[in-house]
């Protein structure tokens, strides 16, 4: 199946020259917009993925096939303002919609389209010319592969935790060393966007106009003073080739700068960055939702005692889908109250994923218990959704801070 | 485990000796790891006692893979359970249980229908969601504590969990509600999502902050924790204080902060106080009791910014050029109710004046399962802030949402008896609050002011009171 799915080109292995790769996106059959994208992801994850999603749970195998599909049919850049197709825009929504047939099936592949997604957000929105055109258009068709590592700065801007990495100012640009316990979707020739605070070369923390500085970039695995390393098993998500990367004096020129200082570009892209998140929640709730449904002949005469029944969720689903696909019209809305709505909405799609996946197991009994079903698997799942950051408590953290009116010290 | 704690004890175990310097833990940063140096990590190739200032810099993480310099000293903390809000905490069941009512709002509002409905029915779920701590406290009584000698630590009433304990009521304090879900019957709030089959909304009003005025550099008294912490940052001295805005409550804490010593200077953008409340010679009685204070009333003026110098001081600049220094800015500029929880149910919001539309008689809004009270309501397209109504409020919310539909209890607004608490003239307003219309002067003495006001029809519509305290000088200190 992967021969179909993998473009000859990428199969070949080593990477590709960019020129090579800029005439390989101009090979690629159009993208597709609206529904008829939503069809064509939806055939993908009901078809290729379904056959291996069991394998991705339990082998860690990382679906890369689908991943270049889903670039292939134009499901990963439905977020850019240029892809590929005349007189169309950003669609958020419909990056969501996407994302969310892909979770519905399984996950972890879920995730892995939001780290995509999300590197594509930083890429384009970093307006770095060196960033943008073929670069950004090849990362929107996974001719390459990006993730993140945003997990630790999120946590260190809302004060959970404390930085990880450290850039030093090097020249025009910085020398960055530290390790991140865990970036996801990384694999030989990919990139992931990533913050660090500026300090001098005594470990100073440095500022800029009176605030913290600190500086986001990308992160090439294959550049020097990049290392890999594995990082122990984890529930639901071994596919996702996560890895701890420690750098060590990685060199960020002009080229891979993403922002400089980065709270600006953070408080600009975070919005969207949380938002897009929403694909997994509403994804992977549906798909919970599904498989109470397809019980319900043989064992609706007993599930009609449980609590929280596929019809009452779905409803609950169906208004949450509609409230994030509004956000989702301009999420780079600068209202604190805007994102505060946004942090909510993430939030309800992590309780309502736990609730949904707990009711499908509980409506499905045994056969959802067994090693091999979906419906335990999307247990673990909905547990990832919850504590990924931002994590639900982080959420409403982040909530509870913004809507704390500021007063004298 | 057990048998090797036995063993430690009789100390065959090639472990250092008790007598080496106590190990130390380190944490990492990271993942939350707990590097022992008594356990050491023999699976990384550190055995039992190695010491954290031994490790060698490449080791890495056993849990997440980062290195030696993400570690930090970790000392466990020592929990007290007791401490934990059990007793208070409920989790969001969602069991087949009837959720209730949830009150949104741990004023006297909220506190005031969780009251009426307990008088009415001894079973009724009552669940009570607070962004604050929920503690009792009279809020008028901000006004006057220096008047009445009381320290800003004695205001509260009574505890939360008191009053819970007391009524039944289930409390979910320094929660803050983030959202009404009418599909799913929800409150979303940042300690959980709670069921609910009725919803009262007694959140109250938030000050209005005109963009002049920085957050963070102008205090807003509305609640007694914003109170304690102003009434802490005056208290090591006699200070400078700006208020800005001569209302109600701009008056009342002009007097009573110049009662504690505090130099204040009252601004507004009318020319005289209380001008949307009281006529003119209500004003200058009041201005002329405030002479023995030190209150320097500075009318007709509009603040264009607010800044900090650099000891700390605030500026305020005025539009017309002049400025003002304080140790202290205060705004009192009026209140609006957030319209957040409204906007998320779809309950009409009168904009004009910052209130949720509800139907008079019954305090419901737009939505049959969700009633609100107090500040945060409009009736007939007015705002009501005052205490008064609040209980006859409730009881109205109680009687529909317990079912007897008691004709007795249907709210009706009253003409208000507000009372004026600047302590050196109190002043009591009876009728149609206003500052403007055909006030007359019935009575003028040194003890007392007298004025009625009368419609068009000829009809008196209101009568003033304004006596002089009987001590209106500071208190010796």
């Amino acid at each position: 199946m992967d021969a179909v799915l993998v473009p000859a080109a990428v199969k070949a292995g080593s990477p590709m020259p960019a020129a090579a790769r800029a005439a390989a996106a101009a090979d690629l059959p159009p993208p597709l917009d609206g529904e008829a994208l939503l069809a064509a992801v939806r055939r993908l994850a009901e078809g290729p993925l379904a056959a291996i999603a069991e394998a991705v749970d339990r082998q860690g195998r990382y679906p890369e096939g689908v991943l270049r599909e889903l670039g292939r049919l134009g499901a990963l850049q439905c977020h850019h303002a240029d892809r590929g197709i005349p007189g169309a825009s950003a669609d958020y929504g419909l990056a969501i919609r996407a994302m969310a047939e892909v979770s519905r099936v399984c996950g972890a592949t879920g995730f892995l389209t939001w780290c995509h997604m999300v590197c594509g957000l930083y890429m384009e929105q970093s307006r770095n010319p060196a960033l943008g055109g073929d670069v950004l258009r090849c990362h929107g068709r996974a001719l390459t592969m990006g993730g993140t590592g945003m997990s630790n700065p999120m946590k260190s801007f809302a004060g959970i935790e404390q930085f990880l990495l450290r850039a030093v100012p090097d020249g025009d640009g910085y020398r960055v060393s530290g390790t991140l316990p865990w970036v996801s979707n990384l694999g030989d020739d990919h990139y992931f966007g990533v913050v660090a605070p500026v300090v001098a070369a005594d470990g100073t923390p440095q500022t800029r106009d009176g605030a913290p500085h600190e500086i986001m970039f990308l992160v090439h695995c294959d550049a020097a003073g990049v290392e890999r390393r594995d990082c122990p098993s984890f529930s639901a998500m071994e596919g996702t080739n996560t890895w701890a990367v420690r750098l060590t004096d990685y060199r960020v020129g002009p080229q891979q700068l993403l922002a400089d200082p980065a709270r600006p570009f953070i408080g600009r892209i975070r919005g969207a960055f949380v938002l897009l998140q929403a694909g997994m929640a509403l994804g992977i709730t549906q798909g919970a939702i599904d498989s109470m449904w397809a019980v319900e002949p043989q064992l609706g005469h007993v599930n009609r005692f449980l609590d929280d029944r596929p019809d009452a969720l779905q409803a609950e689903l169906d208004a949450l889908t509609a409230r994030v696909l509004a956000l989702a019209r301009d999420p780079f809305e600068t209202d604190p109250e805007f994102f505060i709505e946004v942090l909510d909405a993430r939030a309800h799609g992590s309780e309502l994923a736990l609730r949904a996946a707990q009711s499908a197991l509980l409506h499905a009994g045994a056969r959802g218990y067994l090693m091999s079903s979906p419906v335990q698997r999307r247990v673990r799942e909905s547990h990832f959704v919850a504590i990924v950051t931002p994590a639900l408590k982080h959420l409403r953290k982040e909530i509870a801070r913004l809507s704390t009116p500021a007063m004298p010290a | 485990m057990g048998a090797q704690r036995e063993g430690s004890s009789v100390s065959t175990a090639p472990l250092p000796a008790a007598s080496d310097a106590a190990f130390r833990q380190f944490i990492c940063r990271a993942c939350g790891y707990v590097y022992d140096e008594a356990k050491g990590d023999p699976d990384g190739g550190l055995p039992p006692g190695t010491r954290f200032d031994d490790i060698p810099d490449d080791w890495a993480c056993p849990l997440c893979g980062v290195t030696k310099a993400d570690f930090e000293p970790y000392v466990a903390p020592t929990v007290k359970r007791a401490a934990a809000p059990a007793a208070t905490w409920i989790s969001a069941g969602r069991g087949r249980h009837d959720p209730g009512v949830v009150i949104v709002g741990g004023g006297r509002a909220g506190w005031q229908v969780a009251q009426a409905l307990r008088e009415r029915d001894a079973t009724l779920p009552i669940t009570l969601v607070a962004a604050c701590s929920a503690d009792l406290y009279d809020k008028p009584t901000l006004s006057v504590a220096i008047a009445r000698g009381l320290e800003p630590g004695r205001i509260v009433r009574e505890r939360a969990a008191d009053a819970g304990r007391r009524l039944n009521v289930r409390l979910v304090p320094e929660a803050i509600a983030v959202r009404i879900d009418t599909v799913a019957r929800t409150l979303r709030t940042t300690r959980g999502t709670l069921r609910w089959r009725k919803l009262v909304l007694a959140h109250g009003a938030a000050p209005r902050l005109p963009a002049a005025l920085p957050p963070q550099l102008v205090w807003r008294v509305n609640d007694l924790a914003a109170y304690q912490r102003l009434r802490a940052a005056l208290a090591p001295r006699p200070q400078r204080v700006a208020i800005v805005g001569a209302g109600l409550v701009g008056c009342e804490l002009a007097n009573d902060l110049a009662l504690g010593g505090h130099a204040v200077t009252l601004l507004d953008v009318q020319p005289r106080p209380l001008a949307a409340l009281l006529p003119e010679a209500a004003s200058q009685r009041l201005l002329a009791a405030w002479a023995a204070l030190p209150i320097a009333f500075v009318g007709g003026v509009q603040v264009a910014g607010v800044a900090a110098l650099a000891d700390g001081t605030r500026r305020i600049a005025l539009a017309d050029g002049r400025a003002f220094d304080a140790e202290q800015v205060v705004a009192a500029t009026g209140l609006a109710a957030p319209d957040r929880l409204a906007r998320s149910a779809g309950l009409e919001f009168d904009r004009g004046c910052g209130g949720i539309v509800v139907e008079p008689a019954t305090l419901r809004t737009a939505h049959p399962d969700i009633y609100a009270l107090g500040d945060c309501i409009a009736v007939g397209g007015q705002a009501s802030r005052f205490i008064e109504p609040i209980g006859r409020q409730a009881r109205a919310i109680a009687a529909a949402i317990c079912g007897d539909g008691d004709p007795a209890c249907a709210y009706a607004p009253q003409p208000l008896l507000l009372r004026i608490k600047t302590s050196s003239l109190p002043i009591t307003v009876q009728g149609e609050i206003g500052g403007d219309g055909d006030w007359r002067v019935v009575a003028d003495s040194p003890r007392e002011l007298r004025l009625e006001r009368f419609d068009a029809a000829g009809h008196r519509i209101a009568t003033l009171v304004a006596t002089a305290a009987a001590a209106t000088l500071p208190r010796a200190s």
